[in-house]
């Protein structure tokens, strides 16, 4: 955690107000004012529509945040963050669909809650499978391992063999009404919004705990120099393939809460782009950084979205325009990311920080 | 925004009397019950959080070291010396001391060992407490020298393993032996305390002296606490105040407040980590009231003006426009005059806008009083702080008067005095203009020196050697010490501390010395402030490798000539500088141009620098030196330079 700027005459006595959230008053109304604004805020003033974009913005979070946690805090590589999401909401829907539950459990909606929570580990099992290289290579070599991931789980395992589960074809579809929290039916958009915004907020809780617990500043360690972290005491296997288990464990809930969104899924959902552009969100974020994985997706789901509103009036001139938009999204995202490696390489994250400096240090530069 | 004056829970402080029975032990040990384990005593910074210290660990600590320092044979009214930064230890030391019926001397820790064998020498110290292996050194090396010195009290282990004197022995030890004897006799702590009484002598301070050799005056018991008591009637503190505790404990200022103030009100002691972070550390703990002398202020005015050079344009204007209100709302404060309502919502606006963040910045934000004293501050200075929003005041007093004996009082403050007599206190001039004052805190006279008791203390009435007079409305006015008062051409007094002072609201300078009584014109001599000149220098992309050259650039020379301009503006012509001359170095308390707590010793200069003066008062531009500089830790160094001298 960044250091918190702390006015004067605000001081610690002790090494757990030191680590506190929320330190100051000004930081606890500025957060009740962002809950107030998600939970009741928005939902009063957006429309469906954009309801819908800010499940998708997190979608996008939730997603990034393993890959956050790999790569930013973790220093490991990955490109293969889809692969666990893909296997979370296929375990999930199997489970969901599948499964002889008894009847009252289904009538008492306990199926998807259960499915999720498996969905989850099994994420993170497999994670940890394809991690084990972590143990021998690095950098590059761990992307490849990490690709195969995503090669292997999706193109192969999924399409050519799950899909066919049932014979249904391609596509799982899920029955309205099938998504039970308990009594809570998830049929709407408003109501994944909900679900979303706790999840996100549960998982930004986790990760901070984390991040300030033993065993992140072991991550850290391993992030900044995995050699001196091994002298240190530190056992480099075990801390990265656990890295390895809480993203796909974090994937895998994503993918099973994703479920609840669709009305069917198929392997098309889960293509090698979503993984790589989990990577973009967190480079024009801000790596390391919970706030930039944030900053991340907002910025890569809204822009794009105002893009194809920007471009769509232009399609009765330019038809061609609405063939191509995939296209021109695609190129615009190679762009974001080009764009920001050169000019804000630390990301939005870092610009954030920048601005609140400014204002901190009121009427000064330093 | 000013705060106003806050009354309420100082009511127990205001009806309480002091008795003369009472003394600081007494009323430490009365304090330390009725807080107990609950209040927090005082706090040290380490490792980047406050660690808090009860009234009851208090207590224990000071308990076992005084019944410490009497199994090692302390007698009553024995000397012992302190020595150290601002340390909980320090003050525990100083508190066991005076709970043993001890007498406290405080050094500075800069002192050189010159200074250091000439106070333990003169108050026929038989102990010493020093807080790490620096100190330790300086003890040992007088040690042969000073006879009556028997123990060397170590307290921070750091480096001290190789030791084997048997005269040495450290804190803890110290206070183990206490532990064993209070086993011993378990109520032999309060006995010795209940033995004490409030004139015997409590403390004793060596003025640092510009003239002379220190003198130590002895301060009582009743002298400590009446000098508090009568502060606090003035500007109550509360309990649950935050002090900040980082000036040498060797300058009376400080023991008036973390003695005679804090122990009387119990508010929370905060001692920084390090000298080097003290800044930081005050800033973090934003203390409610601030005693400093006016190089403290100073140098915040100075860091304000170098951050706002450096600041962005936006930052700037905003600075200058919040700047301009503050300015014209301290000066209607000043003269009295009702505050129209634009101008009012105007100031709200900078003070939202910068005044709070400015406050914030600086660690005023929480100050209800913060007082200035020990030396002259000029008016700019303290419009700059009222400006901002400070409720800075001028204080007087001396180490005589275990204090202070002048002060401003809240809303009734102009910038050109130094206030009213505190309680109790009366203030008047001689026919030869000299200030005297009476007050229950008067000293008890200087030790082992009744010539120069006699020549100070004269029926009760302490003469200070400063000239003043009282204007219309009862305040004081101190001019200057009487033998540094000049006159001019003309024949008119001139304080040159006055010109001194306006030239420092430059942050380009940072001392200045103005020669010229009885002479044909003024002249100057300026010490730039390294730093920042350095800063203004680099940005100009002038080439420079030391203090000697940078100051002797022509372009330095500029930039001070139009420092000098601004301050000889609206002078009477005879009392502007004509000339002025950049020193090679910057004047230095371990050289003995400058007091410890920073007050030039004109006579020494004056001497020292004869050749410059000469040349100063004659038709060259040039004037060449060839002396030797020495260094804090006793090297010496050659200096041959030319300095240049500038007209005006």
């Amino acid at each position: 955690m960044s250091t918190t700027f702390l006015p004067c005459g605000d001081y610690h006595q002790t090494y757990a107000q030191e680590h506190a959230w929320w330190q100051t008053k000004f930081i606890k109304g500025k957060m009740i004012c962002l809950f107030l604004c998600l939970f009741v805020f928005i939902p009063l003033v957006a429309n469906d529509y954009w309801i819908s974009i800010c499940n998708m913005v997190g979608y996008t979070i939730l997603g990034a945040l393993g890959v956050q946690l790999l790569i930013g805090y973790c220093g490991q590589l990955t490109l293969g963050q889809g692969a666990f999401i893909a296997v979370g909401a296929y375990v999930s829907t199997l489970l969901v669909l599948e499964f002889p539950w008894p009847q009252f459990m289904l009538d008492w909606g306990i199926a998807y809650p259960v499915s999720v929570l498996v969905a989850g580990i099994a994420a993170g099992i497999w994670s940890v499978f394809f991690g084990l290289p972590s143990a021998r290579v690095k950098g590059f070599y761990l992307i490849l391992t990490t690709m195969a991931a995503q090669f292997i789980t999706v193109d192969f395992l999924l399409t050519q063999y799950v899909s066919q589960i049932g014979g249904r074809g391609q596509a799982f579809s899920l029955p309205a009404g099938t998504i039970k929290l308990g009594p809570w039916v998830i049929d709407s958009d408003l109501k994944v919004y909900y679900l979303m915004i706790m999840l996100v907020i549960v998982f930004c809780v986790v990760i901070s705990n984390l991040m300030r617990s033993r065993v992140g500043r072991a991550w850290v360690a391993i992030r900044d120099n995995d050699i001196s972290a091994e002298v240190m005491g530190i056992n480099v296997v075990k801390y990265k393939l656990l890295a390895f288990f809480v993203a796909g464990f974090i994937a895998g809930i994503t993918g099973a809460f994703w479920i609840s969104n669709l009305a069917a899924i198929s392997p098309e959902h889960f293509p090698w782009f979503l993984s790589l552009s989990l990577v973009g969100v967190i480079l024009i974020g801000g790596v390391s950084s919970i706030h930039g994985t944030i900053f991340g997706a907002i910025f890569m789901v809204v822009v794009m979205e105002l893009l194809q509103l920007a471009v769509m009036p232009l399609a009765d001139t330019y038809p061609k325009l609405l063939m191509d938009f995939l296209f021109i999204k695609e190129a615009a995202f190679g762009l974001a990311i080009c764009l920001f490696l050169m000019f804000e390489p630390n990301g939005l994250a870092y610009r954030w920080w920048q601005i609140k400096n400014y204002f901190n240090l009121w009427p000064f530069s330093y | 925004m000013q705060q106003g004056r806050k009354k309420g829970e100082s009511k127990a402080n205001q009806g309480m009397e002091i008795p003369k029975t009472l003394t600081i032990p007494k009323l430490f040990l009365k304090q330390a019950e009725k807080f107990g384990k609950n209040t927090i005593a005082m706090r040290e910074k380490g490792f980047g959080i406050w660690r808090p210290i009860t009234w009851h660990d208090y207590l224990e600590n000071v308990k076992h070291l005084a019944l410490g320092l009497i199994s090692i044979g302390l007698k009553n009214q024995d000397k012992i010396c302190m020595i150290g930064t601002n340390r909980p230890e320090g003050l525990w030391a100083e508190m066991a001391t005076m709970c043993a019926r001890g007498i406290g001397v405080w050094l500075f820790q800069e002192c050189l060992i010159d200074e250091v064998k000439y106070i333990v020498d003169n108050s026929d110290t038989r102990f010493i407490f020093c807080e790490s292996q620096e100190e330790v050194d300086k003890a040992l090396s007088i040690f042969d020298e000073c006879p009556k010195l028997e123990k060397i009290i170590w307290d921070d282990p750091k480096g001290m393993r190789d030791y084997e004197q048997d005269y040495l022995i450290s804190f803890k030890d110290l206070q183990q032996l206490g532990r064993e004897l209070d086993q011993k006799q378990p109520n032999l702590f309060e006995e010795i305390i209940l033995k004490g009484h409030g004139d015997e002598t409590a403390l004793l301070f060596y003025t640092s002296g510009t003239t002379a050799l220190p003198k130590g005056a002895l301060l009582s018991h009743y002298n400590m606490l009446t000098m508090g008591k009568n502060l606090m009637t003035v500007d109550p503190c509360l309990e649950t105040d935050d002090y900040v505790s980082y000036l040498p404990f060797a300058w009376i200022g400080e023991q008036m407040m973390s003695i005679s103030c804090g122990l009387q009100i119990g508010f929370t002691l905060n001692f920084p980590e390090s000298s080097e972070t003290s800044q930081a550390d005050i800033r973090q703990i934003g203390p409610h009231v601030m005693f400093a002398p006016p190089r403290m202020y100073e140098q915040m005015t100075r860091t304000v003006q170098v951050k706002y050079l450096d600041s962005t344009w936006i930052k700037r204007k905003c600075y200058e426009l919040a700047a301009k209100i503050g300015y014209h709302v301290a000066d209607l404060k000043f003269e009295k005059k009702p505050i129209p309502f634009h101008w009012r919502l105007l100031h709200v606006l900078a003070y939202i806008g910068v005044q709070k963040k400015l406050k914030d910045n600086l660690g005023l934000s929480r100050v209800r009083n913060a007082y200035t004293g020990g030396a002259a501050m000029g008016p700019d200075h303290f419009r700059f702080f009222h400006a901002l929003g400070v409720n800075l005041k001028q204080i007087y007093g001396q180490t005589e008067v275990a204090g202070i004996s002048v002060i401003h009082r809240s809303g009734d403050i102009k910038f050109d005095t130094v206030g009213t007599p505190i309680p109790e206190t009366e203030v008047k001039i001689t026919k030869e203009g000299e200030i005297i004052t009476k007050s229950p805190s008067v000293f008890q006279g200087y030790y082992k020196n009744p010539e120069a008791t006699e020549k100070t203390l004269i029926d009760g009435w302490l003469y200070s050697g400063d000239r003043g007079f009282i204007d219309d409305d009862g305040h004081l006015v101190v001019f200057d010490r009487s033998k540094d008062v000049m006159t001019l051409k003309d024949g008119r007094p001139f304080a040159p501390q006055y010109l001194e002072t306006r030239l420092k609201f430059s942050p380009y300078v940072k001392d200045s010395w103005v020669i010229g009584n009885n002479l044909d014109y003024l002249t100057a001599v300026i010490c730039i402030d390294y730093s920042v000149v350095g800063n203004w220098a680099d940005e100009k992309k002038l080439t420079y490798t030391s203090y000697p050259e940078l100051s002797q650039k022509t372009e330095v020379y500029d930039l001070v000539e139009k420092q000098i301009r601004q301050a000889n503006k609206d002078l009477p012509e005879p009392a502007k500088i004509r000339k002025f001359i950049n020193l090679y170095k910057e004047l230095d308390a371990d050289d003995d141009e400058l007091t410890r707590t920073r007050k030039l010793r004109r006579a020494f200069v004056l001497n020292r620098y004869q050749q410059i003066v000469d040349a100063l008062y004659s038709e060259e531009d040039m004037v060449h030196i060839d002396t030797t500089i020495s260094y804090e830790d006793g090297r010496k160094a050659h200096i041959k330079a030319d300095l240049h001298i500038r007209k005006i």
